[in-house]
């Protein structure tokens, strides 16, 4: 029934606590800061590296995983394999254009709108 | 021999292991999205998105985590009182964090940010505006004539020519229907301001209506000035589109005005309200799974004893997934703009 609680010491999570309070107060600044950034891309890589450590933070510590045995891997691995897997099979279709694009949404001709007259459900009639 | 772990606990991260691919179908298929499209909607003026609230949220969901392994502490050290009140307090913040979540998604509503709501070019903007306005013209006509099984043009005609009220309700051989006409012209004889303003508003969203079939309305004048029915960042609206705004947030006629939305296209706005909403609602539905879990817990009450500690442990791994997923969610919703 009991895991191996004892075997390691008590993890620290208050600290690990203030850890991520501090982490999501970069984020905010980062956000607050962005017209500082040199781009969107470069403010996407430092929320999303902020992200990465609260998560591995939040993984190690708050679940556990950082005292636990190799069984996590043997669990963990085809499932972050798939996740991996997923958006960079959908990423050249998708997310990547290999030719000119135009906005998709094309403009509806108003004339072709059939507009029925003000809610009655029959057909139009001038007033 | 074997993992030296509850089987509760194995499951449970077997659960989180496809919990992870179910989040990442999504997650991964809105990054996919937002880089193929150029111009995705980004500014807070547009999205109604509040990094406060999704700060909030977010230390709302780490400062939860944190009670849960407490908690959990407490549970392996038979402190069960403490670990009940921590439990307890895990559960209110939850509730903290729909809360503001609400919030946020009536804001959405209120500004029709909905999926299949939103104009994606200014011909669909003006055809929406065109729709409101007759939805608002069809609300001020029920408030005057409140008879629904008549024909809206029926009603315009008697609003217009009350003699033509009088002589239907005549004509009219069912008794319970003529009363109800009776009492609706007799209505209308004191109302002859609320019928002026419906005139004109209705003969204001006519001509509109007529010349957006002719193609003669903008939704943008080309000039740099703004007014007060213009849009705030110097693309005022067109003569047209101004006059029509005004008429429905004239004196008496803006009670009837609540559906109408200034018309602001917005590319890939569908795609953007389907994605944020698919990826807040299925993570509100996972928070509200772990009230769940923890409910059982506290419903125990005194009894919470030694036999609860697996139970807790692996709640607490479920809520800190969720709480994992949120991290991921505030930046790429909030934050990240390309």
């Amino acid at each position: 029934m009991a895991d191996n609680h004892e075997a390691h010491s008590h993890p620290p999570y208050g600290f690990i606590f203030v850890l991520l309070c501090g982490f999501t107060a970069l984020s905010w600044i980062a956000d607050e800061s962005k017209d500082l950034m040199p781009s969107d891309a470069a403010l996407a890589v430092v929320v999303l590296a902020i992200a990465v450590m609260k998560a591995t933070c939040v993984l190690l510590y708050f679940m556990h995983l950082k005292f636990e045995r190799a069984w996590k891997y043997i669990l963990l691995a085809p499932t972050t394999i798939l996740a991996i897997g997923l958006p960079l099979a959908l990423l050249p279709d998708i997310g990547v254009h290999y030719y000119d694009i135009d906005v998709p949404q094309s403009p509806i001709d108003p004339h072709a709108f059939d507009g029925s007259d003000i809610g009655s459900g029959h057909s139009t009639q001038d007033h | 021999m074997g993992i030296n772990i509850p089987n509760s606990k194995l499951c449970m991260w077997l659960f989180l292991g496809t919990e992870i691919m179910f989040f990442t179908a999504f997650i991964g298929s809105y990054l996919v999205l937002r880089m193929g499209s150029p111009g995705w909607p980004s500014d807070p003026k547009d999205t109604h998105i509040l990094v406060l609230a999704g700060g909030i949220n977010t230390f709302v969901l780490i400062l939860s985590s944190y009670f849960v392994v407490v908690a959990h502490e407490a549970m392996t050290e038979a402190n069960y009182r403490k670990a009940w009140n921590f439990l307890a307090g895990t559960l209110a913040l939850s509730f903290v964090f729909l809360g503001i979540k609400a919030v946020e998604y009536y804001g959405k509503f209120d500004h029709d940010i909905v999926p299949g709501h939103i104009a994606e070019n200014d011909t669909q903007a003006l055809q929406k505006l065109e729709r409101e306005l007759i939805a608002s013209r069809e609300g001020f006509l029920t408030d005057l004539v409140p008879l629904r099984q008549v024909s809206s043009e029926q009603r315009v005609g008697w609003v217009g020519n009350l003699d033509s009220f009088s002589t239907a309700i005549a004509a009219e051989s069912d008794e319970s229907k003529k009363t109800e006409m009776q009492a609706a012209y007799e209505s209308l004889q004191s109302r002859t301001d609320d019928i002026a303003a419906f005139q004109t508003f209705s003969t204001a969203v006519t001509t509109y209506r007529d010349s957006l079939r002719k193609g003669e309305i903008e939704l943008h004048a080309h000039s740099e000035a703004s007014s007060e029915d213009g849009e705030a960042d110097g693309h005022a609206y067109g003569e047209q589109v101004q006059t029509v705004l005004a008429a429905a947030r004239a004196d008496k006629v803006s009670a009837f005005s609540g559906g109408l939305h200034d018309p602001h296209p917005m590319v890939y706005g569908n795609v953007f309200a389907s994605c944020y909403f698919i990826m807040t609602g299925f993570h509100a539905i996972h928070v509200l799974v772990g009230m769940l879990l923890f409910g059982i817990v506290l419903l125990q009450g005194s009894r919470l004893d030694g036999q609860w500690v697996d139970f807790v442990e692996n709640s607490g791994l479920y809520w800190h997934f969720v709480d994992l997923v949120w991290i991921f969610l505030f930046p790429l919703i909030y934050i990240v703009q390309f």
